[in-house]
């Protein structure tokens, strides 16, 4: 089902988990399928990105995704997050199958969000519970 | 004799037998269910104990080893994974196999909208659907007639775990049509197409609890009255609260249909199941939830999850699935209920029987049916113009 280059990082994500004092944090979900990734960044004064840290929900394709655009996105410039074209992505993730080419747009989405991080804190969303 | 080990020494699957046989299953003593339940699932926990490195460091804490597993009340300290594990970031510690070892992801979303995601290799998706096959003919003997089905068609929510549990039921009728569609019910619709097939067909009904209330209140206020056949189903999975919490009494569901649909209510039957297990249980004529004959239930005390209650006795329900290969089948639900004391059937089957009261209070309020629910409510509230209301929303 998945290439060797998604099952790799799935099983062994990099750089996943949280920073202690984040100068970002960056949330990119599907409202309908729930994947959901939340980036915790770290940037110099001079926009580059020195830590970062993530937590991925959702299918394997877009758990894999989040570690390997992790590795490419330390040390960059948040600038240069913009430069990633599809292809790139593509490019990235292996081949993929048709119900996981959604990867490819979760993927962009990430770099898109990251490249101009807004949030310093969680932002705590409601939902319910059992009574 | 031991079982899995003779049916081993001929090649053959002992789980596949299992469900082959499971009309037969369902008529052995209660005792001798037990006995063959422990071996399938000390075969199964064996194997999860060898394969997955994670799984094997909790067993090793809890100081549990195959070996130690030799009788049904053994069966108790096979260390169980709490169900939120499965939304987990780390998840693939779960795993028993290789990620590419799995053919299919399967979701289900609650209301924070982090889904809980079940990967199954192909051996897994086998034991799966035989099983769920199997029971949908162990209980509903469908082999004809036609389904309406208040669900969407699964290429529009393809790893919707309820839709494609439902949807497994296609394939015994004659011909089915999907209610839902682009996250939109009509009512008006699905009585339409009830009364086409009329004298055609014997008509059923498959779909989550909420979607099947929605076609009554709306029959109810336009004053509609269809009698269905003789032998017609209402097959409901996905529970019975609806996403403003509010519950739908079932007696009252039951006495709707018989109203308006015109059926026999011992033939409204409801299921019961989770994405993250491979088994359904499903009600009898009686209304009773039966379990598989190779699934176990344990319930277990809500104050100390350890501890096990006795049949009658409310608790935490965890469920032991000896078909999972890819993952432990041994799952700490967030579902409250009880098994029921007499373990023999009016309907003639032998077994565990579950009644499900609730969710824990707590944990997240969701699965696929309120998930699906919640969309069909904002969608067809996006199409209202301005204030609006469609004739169909508001039953």
């Amino acid at each position: 089902m998945y290439n060797e280059i998604i099952s790799e990082h799935f099983m062994n994500p990099r750089n996943i988990g949280e920073l202690e004092s984040p100068d970002y944090i960056v949330e990119v979900s599907n409202p309908i399928c729930g994947d959901t990734v939340h980036v915790f960044l770290n940037v110099s004064p001079n926009k580059t990105i020195t830590a970062l840290k993530y937590l991925a929900y959702g299918c394997s394709g877009s758990i894999a995704t989040a570690s390997i655009l992790s590795e490419k996105m330390i040390n960059q410039g948040l600038h240069a997050l913009k430069a990633f074209s599809r292809k790139d992505i593509e490019t990235l993730l292996g081949e993929l199958e048709p119900s996981q080419l959604h990867c490819i747009d979760f993927g962009l989405e990430v770099l898109k969000k990251c490249a101009e991080p807004e949030l310093h804190i969680y932002e705590k969303k409601e939902f319910l519970v059992e009574d | 004799m031991n079982l899995v080990k003779d049916i081993k020494s001929f090649g053959f699957s002992p789980v596949s037998s299992m469900i082959s046989s499971s009309s037969e299953l369902f008529k052995l003593p209660y005792e001798e269910i037990c006995k063959i339940k422990t071996e399938i699932i000390k075969e199964n926990f064996s194997y999860h104990f060898e394969k997955n490195e994670f799984y094997r460091d909790v067993c090793k804490q809890k100081d549990v080893t195959p070996d130690d597993i030799n009788s049904f009340e053994d069966l108790i300290k096979i260390p169980l994974i709490p169900v939120r594990t499965f939304k987990e970031a780390n998840s693939h510690h779960l795993l028993s196999c290789k990620l590419s070892e799995i053919e299919f992801e399967m979701r289900s979303t609650g209301t924070s909208g982090i889904p809980s995601v079940s990967r199954r290799d192909s051996k897994t998706i086998d034991y799966a659907t035989e099983g769920i096959v199997k029971m949908y003919r162990e209980f509903f003997k469908i082999s004809k007639g036609v389904g309406m089905f208040l669900f969407p068609p699964t290429e529009e929510m393809p790893e919707m775990g309820m839709i494609k549990v439902l949807n497994i039921t296609a394939g015994l009728f004659d011909g089915t049509r999907n209610m839902v569609k682009k996250v939109s019910f009509n009512p008006q619709e699905a009585v339409e197409v009830l009364q086409s097939w009329e004298g055609k067909h014997v008509r059923n009904i498959v779909g989550p609890p909420f979607l099947i209330y929605k076609l009554l209140s709306y029959m109810i206020d336009n004053d509609i009255k269809i009698k269905l056949d003789k032998k017609s189903l209402i097959i409901t999975l996905g529970g019975w609260k609806k996403f403003t919490g509010k519950e739908i009494p079932r007696n009252e569901f039951n006495a709707l249909c018989a109203e308006y649909l015109g059926m026999n209510p011992n033939n409204v039957r409801d299921m019961y199941g989770l994405v993250e297990a491979n088994m359904l249980a499903i009600e009898c004529e009686q209304q009773e939830k039966h379990l598989p004959p190779w699934v176990h239930i344990s319930v277990r005390n809500p104050r100390n999850v350890l501890e096990e209650v006795n049949p009658g006795e409310r608790g935490v329900v965890a469920i032991y699935d000896p078909t999972s290969l890819s993952y432990p089948g041994y799952i700490l639900t967030e579902d409250v209920g009880y098994i029921k004391t007499d373990m023999n059937c009016e309907c003639g089957r032998v077994g565990q029987k579950l009644t499900y009261i609730s969710r824990i209070p707590g944990v997240e309020v969701g699965c696929c049916a309120i998930n699906l629910e919640k969309y069909i409510e904002e969608n067809e509230s996006k199409r209202c113009p301005d204030d609006a209301t469609p004739e169909w929303i508001g039953v």
